[in-house]
């Protein structure tokens, strides 16, 4: 194993190393714990620096390239597939907002900024009528979940809700933390785009499981 | 007019706010991670949308205008979200790994730019041009400021040389006529006090 990084990590974070001593740390954090472990605090280090100097807006235009970032498996002409399943996403959540929660008023307004973007895809709302999907109640909690039958999207509501609870997936004797509903007034929500299918969802709090619901596909 | 460029000088600068976000405020950080190293999608358009302006800043900081800023936050994203092993969870919090990320790919850019200026016999120590640009915090800006003036100056003058104006251990050291490995104990010193004094936990 190549020498511990020590106060190279301070001079990684900083980047203040020459080009080779980068990638010796580089390579060096891949197998060493305790060093992958000293480089993650270095690395909080600088940040808490920057977040500590002045913050500039970053331009609307960047997060439109961004967003256009392919992913590693995608060809190189597949820019214009990738964005079929996104436009999906939303016409699948757009359909399970007007179907089955839009009629909370208070869960519209606090969808609002994302009902935004749903509005201005057209495509998207074309599909909001037809788009199916199912919806399964939680055992033990006042909550369901309702997704597409081909598991692309998720959306949990819980009602009655007052603190933030972990939404979580059990499988293969583990627990995936998927994320956290947030109440806000009554209803905690939580939107899952997703790309593969999940027979049963558990909500947690303090912890524990409280509540599971099993998902037919 | 003062003599700082744009971006370290609150006076040129307007304050805006942050935007908040349904998507950004339901989903904590340790989920965003796991998500992010399982390359589920949705993950890094949320890691964007939740370090947009941090990702920004840091770039913007070093290179000194929104033109390489912006190519730069891109490029670094791009590389780590289509690189298959570039982040998991072992690496810390996905704040810092892509804000240190950004960060180095910034400064890596900025030799470059140094370097062709040397050929084309520019002064290489010429500094970087500042566009006039929005500050979003101006009390974090001299709360950085505050605290670095808190250090003792062995360590707060190399900290400087290299947060500020991003040179290497070895320049620093030349520059201060000071034995390298001293440089690295007085900058690793220097980063942790500073870091805690800003509100560091461990």
């Amino acid at each position: 194993m190549s020498a511990h990084i020590g106060e190279d990590a301070a001079l990684y974070a900083l980047g203040a190393l020459e080009p080779h001593e980068a990638a010796a740390v580089e390579a060096h954090v891949e197998h060493c714990s305790a060093c992958a472990r000293l480089l993650a605090q270095a690395e909080d280090d600088v940040t808490a620096m920057v977040a500590a100097g002045p913050l500039v807006e970053p331009p609307a235009a960047l997060a439109e390239r961004i967003l256009a970032t392919p992913d590693a498996s995608t060809p190189a002409t597949g820019r214009q597939r990738s964005r079929v399943p996104r436009a999906a996403w939303f016409a699948a959540l757009a359909a399970a907002i007007v179907v089955a929660v839009l009629p909370s008023a208070y869960v519209y307004r606090e969808n609002l900024a994302m009902h935004h973007t749903m509005l201005a895809d057209a495509d998207a709302m074309a599909r909001i009528a037809t788009s199916p999907h199912r919806s399964t109640a939680f055992a033990g909690r006042d909550a369901h979940v309702m997704y597409a039958p081909d598991g692309s999207w998720y959306v949990v509501v819980i009602r009655g809700a007052k603190t933030p609870m972990h939404v979580v997936w059990p499988h293969d004797g583990e627990r995936t933390m998927l994320g956290t509903a947030v109440p806000h007034g009554d209803v905690a929500l939580l939107y899952l785009p997703k790309s593969h299918r999940m027979d049963q969802l558990a909500l947690m709090s303090d912890g524990r499981v409280v509540a599971q619901a099993q998902l037919v596909f | 007019m003062s003599a700082l460029p744009a971006w370290q000088n609150p006076g040129l600068a307007r304050p805006v706010r942050r935007t908040p976000s349904l998507m950004q405020d339901s989903i904590d950080d340790e989920a965003l991670a796991a998500a992010f190293s399982s390359k589920e999608r949705w993950a890094f358009e949320a890691a964007y949308a939740r370090f947009a302006t941090l990702l920004y800043s840091t770039a913007y900081h070093v290179l000194g205008n929104a033109e390489d800023a912006q190519d730069c936050v891109h490029d670094a994203l791009s590389r780590v979200w289509r690189s298959p092993d570039a982040y998991d969870r072992s690496r810390g919090a996905i704040r810092s790994f892509l804000t240190v990320c950004v960060r180095n790919e910034a400064i890596t850019r900025l030799r470059s730019k140094q370097r062709r200026s040397r050929l084309h016999e520019r002064v290489a120590a010429e500094p970087v041009e500042h566009d006039e640009i929005a500050v979003v915090d101006v009390v974090e800006h001299q709360r950085l400021r505050a605290a670095m003036a808190r250090l003792p100056d062995e360590q707060r003058r190399p900290l400087e040389l290299a947060y500020f104006e991003q040179k290497t251990h070895v320049e620093i050291a030349a520059q201060l006529e000071v034995p390298l490995g001293t440089i690295k104990s007085r900058i690793a010193l220097g980063l942790r006090k500073l870091a805690m004094a800003l509100g560091g936990t461990r």
